[in-house]
Parts: structure tokens; sequence; C-alpha cells
């Protein structure tokens, strides 16, 4: 019949002593005989031996869960870490962007402010344009061609329509043809109006191709001028690169300075 | 894990008290369990990565009580079918009397009771198998001497306190 189980307190420190190597050689070899002369330690030995089987299971078994518990910490604080670290990454590059589409904005707002402004045509057209002066009073003689004084009266005023109507009401034997016709062609040319500089084109050209007529050269270089308005570079180019080699032309440094400027480059 | 070899020395390291191979398995799978449990019973991340740990915990019970004498060729599909079973048995009974009865888990529960410091004295002892000195080194003792009448105290403690659960 096996003995009640014995009280493990009564033993527990030598049961230990003896367990952990803490005894001395004789007190073990003494501990050691009484193990196997005395039934009682010997039960309380295996009790003793039993509980700490047992705790050393429970031992793994708690390491294990605090270990996992720990680790589930330490990667939910990672997971936060990260998450944050993102967030503020994602924050970072929107402040970014907004700074440099800012900047870009306020780069793209001064140069619209300040762009050196392209020559426009009509800019380019006054600056190197010559206009005709018109016949002078003394010239006209209005007592005795009236039209002709009305016209150039219209002419001078800027009023080029009715300045032309009136010239065309001048009888032909009233003045000279190519006179006639060279001013069909400059007032044509005044208007701001593509057709109509077109159409002053032959009137020009007719008078510029009368080696005879005092206006040949004038009327060159209206016509050059009236090439370049009409975008036909190269005609332009060759016809007032003529009127710059005739030293004869009136014209001739209006010619140059077109010619030197690059508005005439294709 | 790979080769029936490697994982033979999963199951002989667990046996010795090596655990990392299931922190580590914890590590590399929790995210990829939690969106499983999710999908399949339903969990929220913090109960599914408790249940994790609970599954692996059992899992190095399995081992430790030899009841484990192989590892399965899919340690993963494994974990995962003790989750699914865990999660199944709480949804339709209680958790068995007898499981509670068993003699260790009876001391794990007594265990739990004593002081955080007993605790983790008895875990370097009985589990790491750290000799006193070290012992009274991590807890901040004066000597190995200290150290080990600590130990003793606390095995004294546990044991007084199976005896009057045992009345």
């Amino acid at each position: 019949m096996p003995l009640p189980a014995p009280d493990l307190r009564l033993y527990l420190e030598e049961l230990e002593r003896f367990a952990d190597g803490q005894l001395s050689a004789a007190e073990q070899e003494a501990f050691e005989t009484r193990l196997e002369t005395d039934p009682a330690l010997y039960q309380a030995y295996q009790q003793y031996e039993q509980l700490t089987a047992d705790l050393r299971w429970v031992a793994g078994h708690e390491t294990l869960c605090q270990r996992l518990l720990a680790l589930d910490q330490r990667l939910d604080q990672r997971q936060l870490a990260l998450s944050r670290v993102r967030r503020r990454q994602r924050e970072q590059q929107r402040r970014w962007g907004v700074l440099v589409g800012g900047v870009l904005l306020a780069l793209l707002g001064l140069w619209l402010m300040w762009r050196p402004a392209a020559p426009s045509a009509a800019n380019s057209w006054n600056r190197y344009y010559q206009p005709e002066a018109g016949l002078s009073d003394s010239v006209v003689r209005e007592g005795k061609r009236p039209l002709l004084a009305e016209a150039m009266r219209l002419y001078r005023e800027g009023q080029y329509p009715p300045a032309l109507q009136a010239l065309q009401r001048i009888p032909t034997n009233a003045i000279g043809q190519d006179t006639l016709t060279y001013y069909n062609g400059i007032f044509l040319l005044s208007q701001d109006d593509p057709e109509q500089i077109q159409a002053a084109q032959p009137f020009l050209r007719r008078v510029a191709t009368q080696a005879s007529s005092p206006l040949a050269g004038r009327a060159r270089y209206h016509l050059g001028m009236a090439y370049w308005r009409n975008q036909q570079t190269t005609a332009a180019r060759n016809t007032l690169r003529a009127v710059s080699n005739d030293p004869r032309n009136p014209y001739q440094e209006a010619a140059r300075r077109v010619l030197r400027s690059d508005v005439l480059k294709e | 894990m790979d080769t029936p070899q490697q994982l033979a020395e999963v199951l002989t390291s667990l046996r010795v008290g090596n655990q990392s191979f299931l922190v580590q398995f914890y590590e590399q799978n929790r995210t990829l369990f939690a969106r499983w449990a999710r999908r399949q019973h339903q969990l929220e991340p913090p109960a599914a990565h408790e249940l994790l740990r609970t599954v692996l915990v059992e899992f190095y019970d399995q081992v430790a009580d030899g009841r484990l004498t192989k590892v399965p060729d899919n340690v993963r599909a494994y974990v995962y079918g003790l989750a699914d079973e865990q999660v199944r048995a709480a949804r339709t009974t209680a958790r068995l009397p007898a499981h509670e009865s068993g003699r260790r888990q009876h001391l794990l529960a007594l265990f739990r009771t004593l002081g955080l410091d007993c605790q983790k004295m008895l875990m370097y002892f009985y589990f790491r198998g750290y000799h006193f000195e070290k012992m009274a080194g991590k807890m901040g003792f004066a000597n190995a001497n200290v150290a080990r009448m600590q130990k003793s105290a606390c095995l004294r403690k546990l044991y007084e306190l199976r005896l009057r659960a045992a009345v």
C-alpha cells in the first residue's frame, strides 16, 4: 500500500539543494544514502521531481505566451510607426507638391507679366514703314485741281477710302497718269486691310517699272513694303535691295533699315 | 519550412526549449493569418492575433507533451487547422472541463496567480536554465545566494498554493 503523499515543505530545502547541486560531496553522499533508506524522503523526492517537471512545462508554456505577446506588441508598434512615417511622407510630398506648384505658378505669372513682347507685324510696320508725304499744296495748286487737293488733304488726315474716291474722280488730263497710278497704290497701301494692300501692288508695280517716271524709285520702295506687308518676303527683300542700292532713291536709307533688321528673315 | 530534415530539426529544437521557430512563424504569418481569420471567421485583427498566439502555444504544448511526435509536412496548414478547430469549439460549446482538470493546466493556473517576479524567476530557472548568478544579474539581486533563496521561496509559494487548492 503506497504511503500518503508527504508534505513537501518539510523536505523542500534539502531537495532543492540536492537538485540544484548545492550540496558538498559528503552531504550529497549522505543524502543519497537517506534516499535509499527513508521511504518518506524518497516519496517526497519523487513528488518534487514531478512538480519541477510540471513546472518546466508551465514555464515553457508561459515563456512562449509572453514572448509572443511581447512580439505582438512590438509588431503593432512597428506597424503604427510605419503608418505614421508613411502618413508623414505623404503629407510632406503633398506640402512639397503645393510649394512647387505655387512656385511654378508664380514663375509663370512673372513670365507672363515680364515676358519680352514679341514684335507684332503692326508694330514692325509702323517702325519701319516710311509713308508717302503726299503732294504739297504748291504742287497741287488748289485753285486749278480742287479734287487733287481734296484727295491729298483727306490722305494726310488718314481718311484713305474717301481720299481714294476723290482721287478716282480726278479727270485723267488734269494730272499725269503715273502720278494717278502711284497715289492709287499709296492710298490703297495706307489702308490697314490685306485685300487693299494686295490691290495696291499692281498700281505700284506699274509705276516702278516705268523707268522714265520720276516716281518709279519711290513706287519701288512702297511696292517692296507692300510685298512685306503681304508676307511675300522674298519679293520684298529683292525689291527693297534694289531700292537700297539706288543712291538717288529718297527711300534708300529706309530700305536699308528694313533690310538690316530681322523682320524680313524667313 | 522546406525539407523533412529541417522539419525534424524543428521538433528537436522545440523539445529542448528553442522556441524561435514559433516566434519567427508568428512574426512572418501574423498579418496573413489575420486576413484569413477575418475572411473565415469574421475576427478583428487583435482577436486573430490572440488566436494565432493561442494556437502556437498549443502547438508547442503538443510537442513538449509528446503528443506531437512528427512535425506536419505543412506547418501552416496544420496551424490554420488548429485555429479553425479552436474557433468552432468555442462557438459550439464551452471549454471542456477535462481540459482544465489536467495536472499541468492546474499548475499553470496557479503559476499565473504568482507575482510577476516569481513567475519570471521560475521561468528563468526551470525553462531557460539560467544559473543563479545569471539570474541574480537579470533580477538585480546582490548575489547568486539571494537568487537561490528567492527562487526557493517562489517554489515553496507555488507548492503551498497547490496544497491549498487541493483541500
